[in-house]
């Protein structure tokens, strides 16, 4: 009796603790979030700082962008070609890989691409900052490292986000159709009609939405997590694990929300 | 431009608190008058650096306050932490130069915010180039160089003309010389001396470097246990019965000759 009172207790107390924690989090990005929009609207942004940014998230993400959305593209079509041959009329193949595209893969595969190429680096540069006295230096010469470091980050990945998921959509469509044909041999007329048959143009709103939160989630959780780094390289290290955890998460548990919220 | 020495005190640290899980400071009071060159010493883990930081809202005391020319830095208007941080230049340990940055970049960026616009590229220019000159640095030479292409000796130069670059009426030093060798040492040791004589400027040294902080300060503090165990001149501190001050000397120039006899070239 007293040991299930005890395990009970721990188990309380870890949810406790881990619920602390994401309350923490949840409100020290909170108040970033604010912190970097009062920035930009104040105009203490640097628009070199932005355009910066908008290039090294956007520009510089298109080639491994390019990849996963035609490898997206290449095996939706080919699964989905395997599955339909001599049940499904193939031309609904068109539809199908649309579909997936737009709604589901290029918006999470981004995503999960700019969570490695771009999350990941946000975190270990803020957080090699941070250890290393730049931050407190930023401070002692009056500066705010919001306008400097997080909001144009921040903004940039807004933009950037929404311009790489419509181009993962397009290639990843234009890769589908290219595989249909070598694959199942369904023509790209066939393929259109299918795809055309089945399109609603919300679909594509949709997809730009969720290109627009995750564009949000991954550089606030980024900053978040560098300006929370202490303790070395060692610190950098844990910050930049736990940072792209945080990120996966945020990103699968927003992609969750998303159909209830809006495909209803 | 030299201000000259008052009695005017411009730091002062009054009853300062704070503790990391066990106290680091506990009750530092310490004042501090313009143009004088104040060196805190102590051992490691003391809070030395923690009351350096403190000045200017880095980290911000359990208890207790810090004025700077008469202002509250914590307990005053709004906007006294930011006022209080353009009239001070902060030296860090690690220089904590911006590696994006080349060193013209670096040193411009000590220029208060808005006031390189203000007065113009040339003018920004002069003075960084006056900055670098001022702590022995070829501008031609560093100018365009990343932090990363310096060497250690170079970098803490070029942190020190950041600090300088914006004419502060104040400059804490942290552990300016820590890494250095002895030659490299003695020449940031002199550039204290001959910035505080030039500009001044009131200085908070904070360092390991016995031997040369009696050298180059008109005070000397020892911080211990969280609270100051000692103030007074250099030749007070080499006289000092206190056997906390006797013991840190000698354990202090017992490291100084070890560190000597393995400093590498910066």
């Amino acid at each position: 009796m007293g040991s299930m009172l005890g395990l009970l207790t721990d188990g309380v107390r870890a949810i406790g603790r881990v619920g602390s924690g994401v309350a923490g989090h949840a409100g020290g990005m909170g108040l970033l979030a604010w912190r970097s929009l009062t920035a930009v609207l104040s105009g203490s942004v640097a628009f070199k700082d932005f355009i910066a940014q908008a290039h090294s998230i956007g520009v510089q993400s298109i080639p491994l962008v390019l990849v996963t959305a035609t490898l997206s593209g290449v095996v939706t079509s080919q699964q989905g070609g395997y599955q339909f041959t001599g049940a499904i009329p193939l031309y609904v193949l068109g539809s199908v890989v649309t579909s997936s595209v737009v709604l589901e893969l290029g918006p999470v595969l981004t995503a999960i691409v700019l969570i490695g190429r771009v999350g990941a680096r946000i975190t270990a540069e803020i957080g090699t900052m941070q250890v290393s006295e730049q931050i407190d230096a930023l401070y002692s010469l009056g500066r705010d490292p919001i306008p400097v470091l997080a909001a144009p980050r921040i903004f940039a990945g807004m933009i950037a986000m929404p311009a790489l998921v419509g181009i993962a959509n397009a290639v990843g469509f234009v890769a589908g159709m290219i595989a249909a044909r070598l694959t199942v041999n369904l023509g790209s007329e066939s393929f259109l009609y299918g795809a055309r048959m089945y399109w609603h143009s919300y679909d594509f709103f949709y997809s730009m939405m969720k290109a627009l939160a995750f564009g949000v989630i991954i550089p606030l959780i980024s900053c978040h997590m560098g300006l929370l780094t202490r303790g070395g390289a060692e610190g950098v290290g844990r910050a930049t694990t736990s940072s792209v955890v945080f990120m996966i998460i945020a990103v699968l548990v927003a992609d969750a929300l998303f159909p209830p919220l809006f495909l209803n | 431009m030299a201000k000259g020495r008052s009695q005017e005190t411009v730091i002062e640290y009054r009853d300062v608190y704070k503790a990391f899980d066990v106290p680091v400071l506990s009750g530092v009071t310490l004042s501090i008058p313009q143009g004088e060159i104040v060196a805190i010493v102590g051992p490691s883990g003391t809070g030395k650096s923690v009351l350096l930081k403190t000045t200017i809202g880095l980290i911000v005391p359990d208890r207790g306050d810090v004025l700077v020319e008469g202002e509250s830095v914590y307990f005053g208007r709004r906007e006294a932490l930011r006022e209080v941080r353009k009239k001070v230049g902060y030296v860090f340990q690690n220089a904590a130069l911006f590696d994006s940055m080349t060193v013209f970049e670096n040193v411009a960026f000590g220029l208060r915010d808005g006031e390189a616009k203000e007065i113009g590229r040339e003018e920004v220019v002069r003075r960084v180039v006056k900055a670098l000159e001022e702590v022995n640095l070829d501008p031609s030479v560093v100018l365009r160089k990343l932090p990363a292409e310096l060497s250690g000796g170079m970098r803490k130069r070029v942190g020190l003309a950041r600090a300088i670059v914006g004419e502060p009426d104040i400059l804490l030093y942290d552990e300016p010389v820590t890494g250095l060798d002895p030659v490299n040492t003695a020449a940031v040791d002199q550039l204290i001396t001959a910035i505080a004589a030039r500009t001044g400027v009131t200085s908070l040294v904070v360092t390991h470097d016995v031997p040369g902080a009696l050298g180059f300060c008109d005070r000397i503090a020892l911080l211990e246990d969280g609270v100051l165990q000692f103030v007074g001149s250099p030749a007070e501190f080499r006289s000092s019965p206190n056997p906390l001050v006797q013991a840190f000397a000698d354990r202090e120039a017992a490291a100084a000759l070890a560190r000597q006899g393995l400093g590498a070239p910066a």
